[in-house]
């Protein structure tokens, strides 16, 4: 249910590592002598002179900062997130009107059926794809009294199919995730007596 | 031929010309009008439903007995509505989107004589059914 930066990740350790192999190569040609005599200082002349020109702390300066705020972009991707669809266009004539609806609005319904099943403390739905093909992930919190195998069929069995008949399409994919907790149930707090009442 | 004591009765005269009718007035619907019969058209003749309660619509809460938000857009005697609506779960919405722009085309241009060419429908909420939570309610 959750979005990871693993691109993102693999991309810039791939920059990364271009980068120190470039330096490793670079050092390895130096030292060998390839690029010029080993006697030489690494830094000659006063320290003025190895900063060079007026505009290089500048730009030093700016480098530094382009490549702080790059490495607090890529830690800030690490933070997981959870990738929701855009609105499903259910329909789409010009000539009639159009027909929308959120995602999280159906994901809303089904989190209120699922929280509804026997032995469910908590539900999440996420919905993803389009309207043709959505995929839902339904996360559910349970507690010792749940039986999961009826759980997870009532959600295959009733849920599911619901949100189908709703879009009028199939579903393209079903996740469960099931989690246990040992809090008590949270529907059910009424019920509808049908007993009879003597004088 | 008329029978004793009954009066002939004069012919009914022609009927009045459009020209005199426009000549008494004419009647003017506001925009917010239009928004509003709209808005009742979807409460009392669909199954689709709007929000009530909340202060300055935060708080609000999807009431199928209420009246959905409605907007109209005019060009000359062509409306294009956009209807903001909650509707019942599990149905199937495109088919409840079409009844929906279906009766509101029709009730609109019957009412005020306003053509409506598109229905802009958004659904905002969905009603699960609640017949096993327990509540008795009132039939």
């Amino acid at each position: 249910m959750r979005q990871h930066p693993g691109t993102a990740n693999r991309v810039w350790l791939a920059i990364l590592g271009l980068v120190c192999l470039a330096a490793g190569i670079w050092a390895l040609l130096l030292a060998s002598g390839t690029l010029g005599p080993a006697e030489d200082p690494v830094l000659s002349g006063p320290p003025e002179a190895v900063t060079g020109p007026d505009y290089a702390p500048v730009a030093a300066l700016a480098a530094g900062l382009l490549l702080g705020l790059l490495g607090l972009w890529w830690i800030l991707a690490q933070i997981p997130r959870s990738l929701t669809a855009g609105p499903f266009r259910l329909q789409e004539d010009a000539a009639r009107g159009i027909t929308v609806c959120d995602p999280s609005v159906l994901a809303a319904a089904v989190q209120h059926e699922t929280e509804h099943i026997p032995g469910v403390v908590g539900a999440t739905a996420l919905l993803r794809g389009s309207a043709d093909e959505p995929d839902l992930t339904v996360k559910v919190t349970v507690n010792a009294r749940a039986d999961i195998r009826a759980v997870v069929d009532q959600i295959q069995g009733t849920v599911a199919p619901h949100l189908a008949s709703a879009l009028e399409t199939p579903l393209h994919s079903l996740g469960i995730q099931i989690e246990a907790s040992n809090k008590p149930g949270l529907a059910g707090s009424t019920v509808s007596s049908t007993g009879t009442v003597v004088y | 031929m008329s029978a004793p004591g009954i009066e002939e009765t004069r012919p009914p005269g022609p009927r009045r010309s459009r020209t005199e009718v426009g000549e008494r007035g004419a009647t003017v619907l506001s925009r917010k009008v239009l928004e509003k019969i709209a808005g009742q058209v979807v409460k009392d003749e669909t199954f689709a439903g709007g929000s009530s309660g909340g202060f300055l619509g935060i708080g609000a809460r999807g009431d199928l007995s209420a009246r959905p938000r409605t907007e109209v857009e005019l060009a000359g005697n062509v409306a294009s509505l956009k209807v903001q609506v909650g509707l019942p779960y599990p149905v199937p919405l495109r088919q409840a989107a079409d009844a929906l722009r279906g009766r509101m085309s029709d009730r609109i241009t019957e009412l005020t004589g306003v053509e409506v060419r598109q229905v802009d429908v958004t659904v905002s909420w969905l009603m699960p059914d609640r017949s096993d939570d327990g509540r008795r309610r009132l039939q």
